[in-house]
């Protein structure tokens, strides 16, 4: 007996299939992943299960019998609750107003927010999201906000619990508490489905699986004891199979030339940099040709560094030398046009605007905001240029005329690489760049950065993804409370070591 | 622009979706003119215009047309920098307080013998000038532009009636050149209507091709999305406000050369209908887009409500009412229209 049966599901949207021949069946008491590549349809799938989308043809079952919800809120009634991918919060309302959408407890006519801040608070205590009720949501981290999500699924106290990436931003520390969390659901019979690209996470925690390709189900709920990661991405990929080195990716094109070479020494240098409250101290250099990694919990002060580099924020002590031999100068505007690139993993909220085709938003820093291309911005160079850059990160669209909001996540994220890559950066700070992409591109991307980092830009990355960090840098610094407390290469680069750096501050002497 | 092209990254995954949606054809053409957004107002205007005319002939005639579009002019000016603001997100309330106000200053000027033409140039860059001010409100005081235009609309109308002690400014030159040119027609069609083409061409450009026009659709669409990406958007809309003022000052010389006199109150009430114009053109209020011909056309439509309404015997007392009735019945068409071409697009998955 399953607690959620969808089958034979199809989607599609004018010329483009999203689901072919869907279906995914999850028994009560498992945590079930749902994988595939960007772009395979999970997310589709997802939302026509919780009703926030209308399938062509298929069938839905719950407990054994036929449903078809009008809505979330309808799902929600019956027991069913999504974390969605793409988040769903208001920005303006406080923490607690956002748990409770359209069910708030009432005593009467009002709002019983004292009954809202009961229920709320234990599970916020459990994720370890640790705000205040009253915090404006969106002043709120891009990990803060996804804990968020969850505990807002979690509160209508779900029969079937359905999750799309909710660790994507999440460090591996705060994703474990998620996971272990989930562990306990399944111990109460909850049917949990699970949907990342992390495929660690997924062989920690899940007990069957369901993959989708090209909108159709090629794997239908087997038990994950059998298979490897290696079979996993054969099954995700299918044909297109490539070879996924587990070893340092490569330059995998020449980008000599489209990167800008900087005048003075080349070397971007942090020396003995403070900001109040926040860094104590910190020096460290990158040269061109190098990907230097920084890592930390939350908070340890890591992406404080990319601000800085980026103009955002001001040391109150050190300064901060772009390759240029100049100090970074104030504000982003001043640091894009000296050629920094920002790549942000906050992609709806900061990197895109989604009711724009994608040639506009490839464009928007170069050709607009830097008004690199002259006086007039034409629409066939953008074009051209985009769809040049759109295959060389391998975007998988049906037209470079579709809105960025419409993409799939991982394909979205493409597009804001696709947008700095053509200001021509000397300087690349990359945070969480790879949030939600697949396995595959995931690869093509780390290929990319290197070819950037070869053809002589300075390369910074901050990541969640220990494995990227551990992969793709030459040299990782890891940051505790605002100093460094490690400085990784060669041999002790590895996941381990940072791992436990960043939540000791020290490196351990094995 | 190249919009048979469509590139097709990996065509071996998906087929390419969009290559037929902007077909060719007459309706193309058209199409491409006035823009896609526009389209819709276009047919509501000109059947509305039909049907005034299937009842009351008179009102087909070519003169009542041109005055319908002369009179339409201000409003439509006005309506393509609002067009720009909304586009931007922002809005400005004071366009009528300064259209009332560049007039007023400019007839002041000739009165005391000022050669019109310097006055008129005069006037443009005050409008400028007013929106420069209304910038910076906005900027240091950090509140929304639509409160802090709304208490420059009351100082700028103030201003309008304490420079003219609440009188008409009579006793301008009207046999200056400035008067017979702008006041004047050309092949019988009024000259103020050929300065909006030109300005809808313009804007239209500007919009269209240029990064400011771009920078100004990006903060619309995602305003923290555009800072990020390095754009100003205190720059942006300091600029935006800018020709905002001009394009105000510049109808009100308009204005000044078709009236020949100066009254204190004109121009009241015109922000409203800017907006309604701009919104019933099919700019968008969430910001993202807009279209500088829509908005002038709109601006049309609203003419062609109050001209024809004339023909109709409705009581004085009813026909405020009735005017609104009728913005309604066309704006609902048009919105009907628009709903279904989108839903088409979004049928393309676009
Ligand atoms: N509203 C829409 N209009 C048009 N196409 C859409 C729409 N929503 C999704 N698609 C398309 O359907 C396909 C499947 O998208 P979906 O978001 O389900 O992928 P996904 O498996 O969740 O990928 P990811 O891992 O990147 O999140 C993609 O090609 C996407 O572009
Ligand atoms: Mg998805």
């Amino acid at each position: 007996m399953f607690a959620l049966e969808a089958q034979h599901v199809r989607k599609t949207y004018g010329g483009v299939t999203a689901l072919a021949d869907a279906g995914l069946r999850v028994r009560p008491g498992t945590v079930h992943a749902l994988l595939g590549e960007n772009g395979a349809g999970k997310s589709t799938l997802v939302k026509i299960i919780t009703g926030a989308v209308r399938p062509d043809a298929g069938v839905l079952r719950l407990e054994g019998s036929d449903v078809s919800f009008s809505d979330t809120a309808d799902a929600a009634r019956h027991g069913v609750a999504v974390v969605s991918q793409e988040l769903s919060l208001f920005p303006d309302l406080d923490v607690l107003s956002n748990m409770f959408p359209m069910r708030e407890p009432r005593r009467g006519p009002f709002v019983d927010r004292r009954r809202m801040a009961a229920l709320a608070r234990p599970i916020l205590d459990q994720l370890g999201l640790r705000v205040s009720l009253k915090d404006r949501v969106g002043d709120l981290s891009l990990a803060q906000r996804q804990l968020l999500e969850v505990a807002k699924a979690l509160v209508t106290d779900p029969r079937v619990l359905i999750l799309d990436e909710p660790t994507s931003a999440l460090d591996s520390k705060t994703a474990e508490v998620l996971l272990d969390i989930l562990r306990v659901l399944r111990d109460r019979q909850v049917a949990v489905v699970f949907v990342s690209h992390i495929l660690e996470e997924v062989m920690a925690l899940c007990d069957e699986v369901t993959i989708l390709r090209d909108g159709r189900t090629v794997l239908d709920a087997a038990p994950l004891a059998g298979l490897t990661i290696p079979k996993i991405v054969e099954s995700m990929l299918g044909e297109r199979h490539a070879e996924l080195a587990e070893t340092r990716p490569e330059a995998t094109v020449d980008l000599s030339g489209t990167v800008g070479a900087p005048d003075g020494s080349g070397v971007l240098r942090v020396q003995d940099v403070s900001v109040e409250d926040r860094l104590e101290g910190v020096s460290l250099t990158a040269a061109p040709g190098e990907v230097v990694g920084m890592a930390g919990v939350a908070g340890a002060g890591h992406q404080v560094v990319l601000e800085l580099v980026a103009g955002l924020r001001q040391p109150s002590s050190g300064q901060v030398l772009l390759p240029d031999g100049s100090p970074a100068p104030k504000g982003l505007r001043a640091a894009i046009a000296r050629g920094v690139a920002l790549v942000t993993g906050d992609r709806r909220r900061l990197g895109l605007m989604l009711d724009k085709p994608i040639w506009d938003n490839a464009g928007q820093v170069r050709s607009v905001a830097l008004a690199r291309d002259g006086l007039l911005v034409r629409k066939g160079a953008l074009r051209r240029r985009a769809g040049e850059h759109a295959g060389r990160v391998n975007l998988r669209t049906s037209s470079l005329d579709k809105s960025a909001g419409l993409l799939s996540g991982g394909n979205q994220q493409k597009v804001v690489l696709m947008k700095w890559l053509q200001t021509q950066p000397s300087v690349l700070l990359l945070d969480d760049p790879t949030r939600g992409v697949d396995i595959g591109a995931k690869a093509e991307m780390h290929g990319l950065v290197r070819s950037v980092a070869e053809a002589g830009a300075v390369v910074l990355l901050c990541s969640t993804d220990l494995d990227e960090l551990a992969t793709l840098c030459d040299r990782v610094f890891v940051l505790h409370h605002g100093r460094v407390c490690a400085e990784l290469a060669g041999e002790t680069l590895r996941q381990h070591e940072i791992l436990a750096a960043m939540n000791t501050g020290s490196v351990a002497t094995a | 622009m190249t919009s048979s092209t469509t590139d097709a990254p990996r065509p071996d995954v998906e087929p390419a979706a969009g290559a037929t949606t902007n077909g060719g054809g007459p309706l193309g053409v058209v199409k491409r003119a006035f823009g896609m957004e526009s389209a819709s107002v276009l047919v509501a205007t000109v059947a509305l215009i039909l049907v005034i005319g299937a009842i009351h002939p008179d009102f087909l005639d070519p003169r009542q047309l041109r005055d319908v579009l002369q009179q339409s002019v201000y409003v439509a000016i006005l309506a393509a920098g609002v067009a720009f603001l909304l586009a931007m997100r922002e809005i400005d309330l004071s366009v009528g307080a300064i259209f009332g106000l560049t007039l007023i200053c400019s007839a002041i000027l000739m009165r005391d013998g000022w050669n019109p033409w310097v006055a008129v140039v005069a006037g443009v860059v005050l409008g400028a000038l007013l929106g420069l001010a209304n910038a910076l409100i906005v900027q240091v005081f950090r509140i929304p532009a639509i409160v802090a235009t709304l208490a420059t609309l009351s100082m700028f109308r103030g201003l309008s009636l304490a420079l003219s002690n609440g009188q008409q400014v009579v006793g301008l030159p009207l046999d200056h050149a400035f008067f017979d040119i702008f006041g004047g027609r050309v092949l019988g069609i009024p000259v103020s209507v050929l300065v909006l083409v030109v300005v809808a061409i313009v804007l239209t450009f500007v919009l269209r091709t240029t990064p400011f026009g771009y920078r100004i659709r990006s903060i619309g669409s995602n305003p923290d999305a555009a800072a990020f990406s390095g754009i100003s958007v205190a720059r942006v809309r300091i600029q935006a406000l800018m020709l905002m003022g001009g394009l105000a000052g510049l109808a009100g010389m308009l204005g000044l050369a078709f009236f020949g006199s100066g009254d204190p109150n004109i121009g009241s009430g015109f922000e409203l209908l800017a907006i309604a114009a701009a919104v019933i053109g099919g700019t968008q209020l969430r910001g993202g887009s807009a279209t500088v011909v829509g908005a002038m056309l709109g601006a049309v439509l609203l003419s062609v409500v109050t001209s024809g309404l004339v023909y109709f015997n409705i009581p004085v007392n009813w026909s405020s009412f009735a005017t609104g009735a009728v913005i309604l019945i066309a704006v609902g068409i048009d919105s009907l229209l628009r709903r279904r071409r989108e839903a088409r697009a979004a049928a393309a998955g676009l």
